[in-house]
Parts: structure tokens; sequence; C-alpha cells
């Protein structure tokens, strides 16, 4: 008698453990070792000698079936798996970060100008300390054509603050409507105004940079039309659960080495849920850099609004186009860093469920593909 | 769900909706024919219904994993003939994904009279052998348009490098154009990158030409079939003499050098031997395989008229040897230097159809059946400067010109009466898995429909889904290798 899993249902194997993905229901079984031997012997199409008890428990879950005879199982898939040459097929790429401007009048604790380590920096706002000319309008303009032409479907508009240039901002949010399937802004809380609210309608999605501090001001303003992106230090990582909500987005502030043992962002109770689609594109991509570039107020490309210090070009003088062409060798080491090449990843039976942010594991590291925001240890399979 | 049952008795059915392969049983089939009557029926509902036959803990699984796979089949995909696709769509699909490759015919004229070549007599809606020869001014024109509407396309595709192609007839019977071609695309489009490819029968490929496409990096495509008994049986020059002596002593010359970019594109036919051409593919002196083709049946030939079903039935156990061959000894065949005749003949085929079809994701609005490509995804030039959807197909579709370019409006007449004869596509049942293309339907001027033309498909399929899965029942991760990119995902089950 033999084991497989179901075609939705796919076996990732760590060093230690092993866990199954049902890439259909979206929910992750973590197994324990032993669990991890026995479906590792059935999947490798061997016949059933132990372990009963637990794949009874597999099918009565609807993960796998009993065979009598040997079986090959296809698993699910989107696409063809294409073998055709990089030179031949579109880029597939997805996101663009446009950083607007690098101005700002406010000077907030924790501004990527003072380089302070954030969870999600990527998705606030930030005043760099650059002082480089900006891209012009007409070159926003441009670059909005550019991007709709590689087929980039979302665009992630941020600053420095962008009600200091509303008119530009809100030129370049014209230009873009339509052309994308989904436009977000990010504008500091203290910035915000009822206009700007009402400029922003059906154009954008609103994400507000605020921090846990402000609670009661963020209170006087929460909608549940909007998004928050609330910055929280470490000694208020615990309260902050007080406002758990779907659309708080929390930016943990990291400030030391120690800070982790205590980080929320990588533990087994918030594993998110993996879609299809995230699962097959995480084998093969990283899950955040993956089909992603920045393109930053001074017109410099990089991997991400945070990874600056990593420039495929500038668009000031050249079609983004152009730097896809001439650096996509540089971009592809970024897009195709999926969890294998990290190496704590590398052995970890949830790489193609997990998320990962190289800019902030890179500032705390020192390395590009080394891991320290993970409270498991997949050598032992346990976590901390 | 197309079902079928391999030898040792395991089940299989094919999702059309999904075009995934899964595992299926009497259990299944007889749940499905349930909620197909009657869709409210609850799983207690169905278990009462069919316990009597079925065992419950099969029931309740089937029931369950139906009911969870119905998440992602997508209903109605492909359910219709669309009405019209537009000139404007395509360009924009072309623009973005099409014009992988420019292919000139230099000449229709040849030095060999190979008897199964597509020119000959034997194929009805094909040219014949001819003495035009493209004039350069056709072929500059040619590479302009398609340099220019690269050109165009760059700024929806960066990354997609030209690719120039040099056909026949014999190309080299017009080697000075070639020479012309790519010193003026060298000179006047230095930043392109192009790759240059000839397909030649190797006859005049004298040791100046060949060192002159070597120069210029040439992929070069031989037409050998074989040893020398197998080769000059069907590849002959015009007084009837063998090829193989001058095409082996110039290819021998170029694989000296060490030079990697020349592969052998072997043609096989019923009287063939298949297994003295695998011995032969897998000397090292012998360019590697990059296909392997049967004599074409399809384009309305008389070609196997001169065979008679005896030798049909020795050719197919002859293949059915060779299958039976090259998984015995799997393992030789997996950590082989060089892709062998065995290997596109047999080996790839698992791979191909497990992993090569369009899953879940609808398909091109502008392609909704078949596995055709979009017209302009090649572009072959003919050597009066027509433009065709490629080397394969009879003439009297043309897409363009040298003079006009690609012709939209034509393209998408040309779609929409190809999609308007798949009157069979809709309900099709293996339609996500389809590898038939405007060849297999074009007649002169006009096309067949597709009931007319896949009478016999589900059987084929059918047949070659066994083969396959019997394969892969025996040599799972020879079949997932297949894959190269989810090779990470079974990291560890080798311990």
């Amino acid at each position: 008698m033999y084991f497989r899993l179901n075609p939705e249902c796919y076996f990732v194997r760590g060093e230690k453990c092993g866990a199954i993905f049902d890439l259909i229901t979206m929910k992750i079984y973590a197994l324990t070792p032993q669990e991890t031997k026995i479906l590792t012997s059935c999947e490798k199409n061997n016949q059933v000698l132990e372990g009963l008890n637990f794949l009874n428990e597999l099918k009565k879950l609807c993960l796998g079936n009993f065979y009598k005879h040997k079986t090959y199982i296809q698993k699910l898939r989107i696409g063809a798996i294409n073998e055709e040459s990089e030179v031949i097929v579109p880029l597939g790429f997805y996101r663009a970060f446009l950083e607007i401007n690098n101005s700002c009048n406010r000077d907030c604790w924790f501004c990527g100008f003072y380089g302070i380590k954030r969870s999600l920096g990527c998705m606030g706002c930030n005043k760099w300390n650059e002082n480089d000319e900006s891209l012009t309008l007409e070159r926003w303009k441009e670059l909005i054509v550019e991007l709709k032409d590689l087929d980039c479907q979302s665009i992630w508009i941020n600053g420095g603050d962008l009600t200091l240039e509303w008119d530009k901002t809100m030129d370049i949010l014209d230009y873009a409507d339509g052309k994308f399937i989904n436009i977000i802004i990010t504008i500091h809380q203290q910035s915000l105004s009822e206009e700007i609210v009402k400029d922003l309608e059906k154009k954008a999605n609103l994400v507000i940079q605020t921090e846990f501090e402000n609670i009661p001001e963020f209170n006087r303003i929460y909608s549940e039309d909007f998004n928050y992106l609330v910055v929280v230090k470490p000694e208020n990582w615990k309260d902050s659960n007080e406002i758990a909500s779907g659309n708080i987005i929390k930016d943990f502030v990291i400030e030391e080495k120690k800070d982790l043992e205590n980080l929320p962002t990588r533990v087994k109770q918030n594993f998110l849920p993996v879609t299809l689609d995230e699962f097959l594109n995480n084998v093969e991509y990283h899950p955040c850099l993956g089909h992603s570039l920045s393109i930053g107020y001074n017109g410099n490309v990089s991997p991400c609004p945070i990874m600056r210090h990593y420039k495929f070009g500038n668009v000031k003088d050249k079609g983004l186009y152009t730097i896809f062409k001439e650096s996509m060798v540089d971009m592809g080491r970024f897009w195709k860093l999926n969890l294998d090449e990290i190496k704590k990843c590398t052995s970890c039976e949830f790489r193609y469920a997990c998320t990962d942010c190289r800019a902030l594991e890179e500032s705390l590291t020192g390395g590009l593909t080394d891991k320290m925001l993970c409270n498991y240890n997949p050598q032992e399979g346990t976590w901390l | 769900m197309l079902e079928f049952k391999t030898s040792k008795g395991n089940m299989y059915a094919l999702d059309y909706e999904t075009g995934i392969f899964i595992p299926f049983s009497k259990t299944m089939k007889a749940i499905l024919n349930e909620i197909s009557n009657q869709k409210s029926l609850s799983k207690k509902n169905v278990i009462e219904i069919l316990k009597k036959d079925y065992d419950e803990e099969e029931i309740a699984f089937y029931y369950d994993w139906i009911k969870k796979w119905e998440q992602i089949r997508v209903q109605n995909n492909g359910s219709k003939i669309p009405q019209n696709i537009r000139a404007s769509d395509i360009k924009d699909y072309l623009l973005k994904s099409g014009l992988n490759h420019l292919i000139l015919c230099v000449t229709e004229d040849c030095n060999l009279r190979c008897k199964y070549c597509v020119y000959s007599s034997s194929y009805e809606h094909t040219r014949n052998h001819s003495d035009s020869y493209m004039d350069y001014k056709i072929a500059k024109k040619a590479i302009d348009y398609y340099l220019s509407i690269l050109k165009l396309g760059e700024i929806y595709n960066p990354l997609r490098r030209p690719s120039i192609g040099f056909y026949g007839g014999e190309p080299l019977l017009n080697f000075k154009i070639i020479k012309d071609c790519v010193e003026y695309i060298e000179n006047k489009y230095k930043e392109y990158e192009t790759q240059f490819t000839i397909t030649t029968n190797g006859t005049l490929l004298d040791k100046e030409k060949a060192d002159w496409l070597m120069d210029h990096d040439f992929i070069i495509s031989v037409s050998i079939d074989g040893p020398e008994e197998e080769h000059n049986r069907l590849r002959i020059y015009s007084n009837g003499e063998g090829t193989f002596n001058d095409v082996s002593k110039n290819v021998g010359r170029i694989m000296d050098v060490g030079y990697e970019k020349i592969f052998s594109i072997p043609v096989f036919d019923w009287k063939s031997d298949l297994f003295k051409i695998e011995e032969f593919f897998n000397k090292k002196d012998v360019p590697a395989a990059l296909t392997a083709s049967q004599v074409d049946y399809w384009a309305k030939t008389r070609y196997y008229e001169q065979y008679t079903k005896k030798d049909y039935l020795n050719f197919q156990d002859q293949l059915k040897k060779a299958k039976i061959y090259y998984f015995e000894n799997i393992d030789y065949q997996r950590h082989k230097e060089k892709e062998s005749f065995f290997d596109c003949l047999v080996g790839q085929t698992p791979g191909r159809v497990l992993f090569d079809s369009q899953t879940i994701i609808p398909s091109l609005p502008i392609m909704p059946f078949t596995g055709s490509c979009i017209p302009g995804r090649k572009i072959f030039v003919d050597v009066c400067g027509n433009y065709h959807m490629c080397e394969r197909v009879n003439e009297s579709f043309p897409i363009g010109n040298v003079d006009e370019g690609l012709n939209f409006e034509k393209i998408s007449k040309l779609i929409n009466e190809y999609v308007g004869q798949m009157d069979k596509c809709p309900s099709c049942k293996i339609k996500k898995n389809c590898n038939r293309c405007f060849k297999h339907f074009m007649v002169y001027k006009r096309f067949l429909s597709s009931s007319k033309v896949c009478k016999k498909v589900y059987s084929l399929m059918k047949d070659q889904f066994v083969d396959i899965f019997e394969i892969a029942e025996i040599h799972p991760d020879f079949v997932d290798e297949s894959n190269s990119k989810h090779k990470n995902i079974k990291k560890y089950y080798g311990e």
C-alpha cells in the first residue's frame, strides 16, 4: 500500500522537519521529525511501512490518500513551466515604488534620515540624507507610461512629505489613474486634511503613516476606509497587540540585536497563509524583491526604497526599459534571491511561505544573504 | 474528465477545466455522477446513496476532495468561439510577446532531393523546388522592418534579443546574401546582440563557410538523419547519390574545433532503424540531436503511400522497444553528456506533456483554442519578400510583406477564420493540453474544422497519457527533472 499527497498539497522538507502546504485551503501543516520521515518515504513512492494513524489523519484532512500501487501525482501549478529563454519572454515586472520627493518639514525620530531600522520602512515616508535634484513632473509622467508599457501592475507612491508638493503628486496620480490595478500612496498622519483625503478618493488607496505613541490621536482619525502603518518601538511591541485589525500594518522598530527575542514578526503564531500564486512565486523568486523595483526621487533605480546603496541605473536621462536591458543581470540577482539562497532559510521547511525583508536583514547582519529576524531554528525544528 | 488507466491498475483523469491530471477512482466517478445530477447533495446524502457499493471512508474523502478541487476550476473557460479577435489586440500582443525570430528563406533552390522533403511533389499544399533566390534588397528590407518593430516593442519587452535565421532550400547556396546580411546588421545595428541561426543540409559547409559561421557565433542546425545507411536512404543529391560522406566530413571539422553551437535535426520514417540512429547520435563527434521529427503526415502527403501496414507495425514495434530500452537504462540516460536521439524521441515527452500545458489560467483571448502561436511570433520571409507565420505552413496565408510589414488586419482575419473552424474545441476534454496548431488544420487557403481533424484525438491522447503515467509511476524523479524550476522543492527528500 502506498500513500500520496493530493495534487494541491506540496510537501516541503527542511533539514529536520517538513510541512504540508495545501494550496487550495491555504493551510500549512507543520510536521514532527517522525511524521516528516514517514511522509518523505511516502512521497518517494515507497510502500507504507509505518505511521498508519498519521497517514489516516492526513486522509481525513483531505490532504492525501492511499493507493494500491505506485502512483504519480502531478502537482497543481499555474500556467506552463516556461523553459523559454529569458531573452524572449516579457519581464514579469509587477510592482514599483515611486518616491516622488525627498522633502519634509517634520523631524520624526523613526525617519530613514536617522537610519532607523524598521520592519516595513519601505512602505512609510522617509526623508533621506541626500540632496540630489528631483525628477521633474514631466519625467514622472513619462515613467508612468513606461511602467504601464512594462506591464507593471501596482505602484506605491511615497515621499518625503508628498503634501509639500501636492499639485505635482496629484498630477502624477491623475496621470496614473486607470493604468494600474493598484495604486497606493503613503501620507503622514499630520499632513492629512479632509481636502487631501477627498482628492485621493477613487484615485489611490491611502496608507496613513503614524506611530504607536500617537494612539489617542490615532483613534480620533481612525477609519476603516484607510490603512495605517503604525511604527512601534520595542518597548511597545506587546502593547501593540491591542490594535490588531486587518487594516493596521505594524512597522516594528528594531534597534538592537537583543530586541529580536521578543520580536513578533516571525513566530509560529502569525505565519500568514500562502496562496498558490505566492507559493509558486516564492519557489523561484524573493517574496518581496521579486518582480519589484524602486525609483528614487532623484531617478536612481534600486531593488527597494531602503536598499538605496544598490543602484541599477538612473532614469533621469534614460528609459526604464533601458535600465532593464542594461542591468537585468544585477536586478535578477535580487529578484531571484529566493529563500533557498538565504543562509538560514535554505534549510527551513517554511521557506516558500515566509516573508523576508532583505533591506532590514542586511542592515542588521551586514550580509545580503544572512538572516536574523526569525524565531525558528530549522536545524533543530524548534521555535524560540 | 478524460479518464485513463495504467497497466498497474491506477486510474487517472485529465481535468479539462484546470488542465491538471488527477488521481481518479471508481468511487470518485460514482460521486461525480451523483453530484452532477443533483448539485445540492450533502456528503451524508452521497454516502447514503453509495455506501452499498463503495467504502464509506473513500466516499467521504473523495466528496471532500471534489468540493475542494471545485474552488480552483475555471468555469466556462474557452467554452465559446469568440466573435471577433481585433487587429489592435494582436499587434499589442506581438509587440510584447512575439517577434521572436525572423527567418529568411534565402533561396528555394536545393542541391539535394531528399525523399521526404516538404517541398517535393509528395506534398499537395506546399511550394515545389525552384531556382529562385532572395534578392539582397528584400533581405535588407525584412531586416530593417524586423529590427524597427523590435525597437518599437522594446518598451514592452526590453530583454528580447533579435534572432535572425537563414533557411532554404539550401541557404548556403546563397552564402553571399547571408554574409551581406550579417555584415549589414553588425554595422548598422551593433547594439542589438543579434543571434544568428542557419538550417543547412551540411553538404556545402566547407571550411571557409564553417569558419565564417563560427566567427559570427551562428547556431548551426544540420540535417543529419543518422549513420550512413540511414542518412543516405533518404537524403540524396539530385543525381541520387547519398550525401552522408560530405556532410560527415564538413560537420566533423566543426566538431573537431570544439564548437558548441552545432546541432543535428534528424528526421525518420517507418523504415528507419531507430536503434542504429540512437547509436550514431551517441558518438562524440556527432552534433547532439536537437529534435527528432517523424516525416510529416499532416500536410496532405502521399509520402507514406510507399509503405505497407507491415512497415507501420514494424515501426511501432521499434518505437515500443526504444521506450523500453530507454527506461531500462534510465540512469545512463540521465547522466550522459549530451542529448541523444532517444532523448528527443522518448525521454522528453513526459516532461513536455506534464509541464508545458497551460494549467489553471485561461487561454489567451486572441488564441482561445489549440496550441497555435500567434502569427508574427515568427516571421518567415519567402524569396519574394512575403511574410508567413512559419516555415512549416503552406504559403497560402501570407501575413504581410517587406513593403508593408506585418499586416495585423490579415493576421486578425486569419485567426478569426481559424478559430471559427474550431467547432469541437469549446467542449474538448484536452483543450488545455492541445499541441495542435495551424499546420494541422491548414489546406490551401482555408482551414479544416477541428471536428474533422481531431476525430481520433481522445484515443490518441489517452494512449500517450497512459504511456507517460506508466513511465512516471516508475521513474517519478526522472519526470520531475523536466521541471528544473521546481527542483528545490524536493530538497532533503534524499536523506
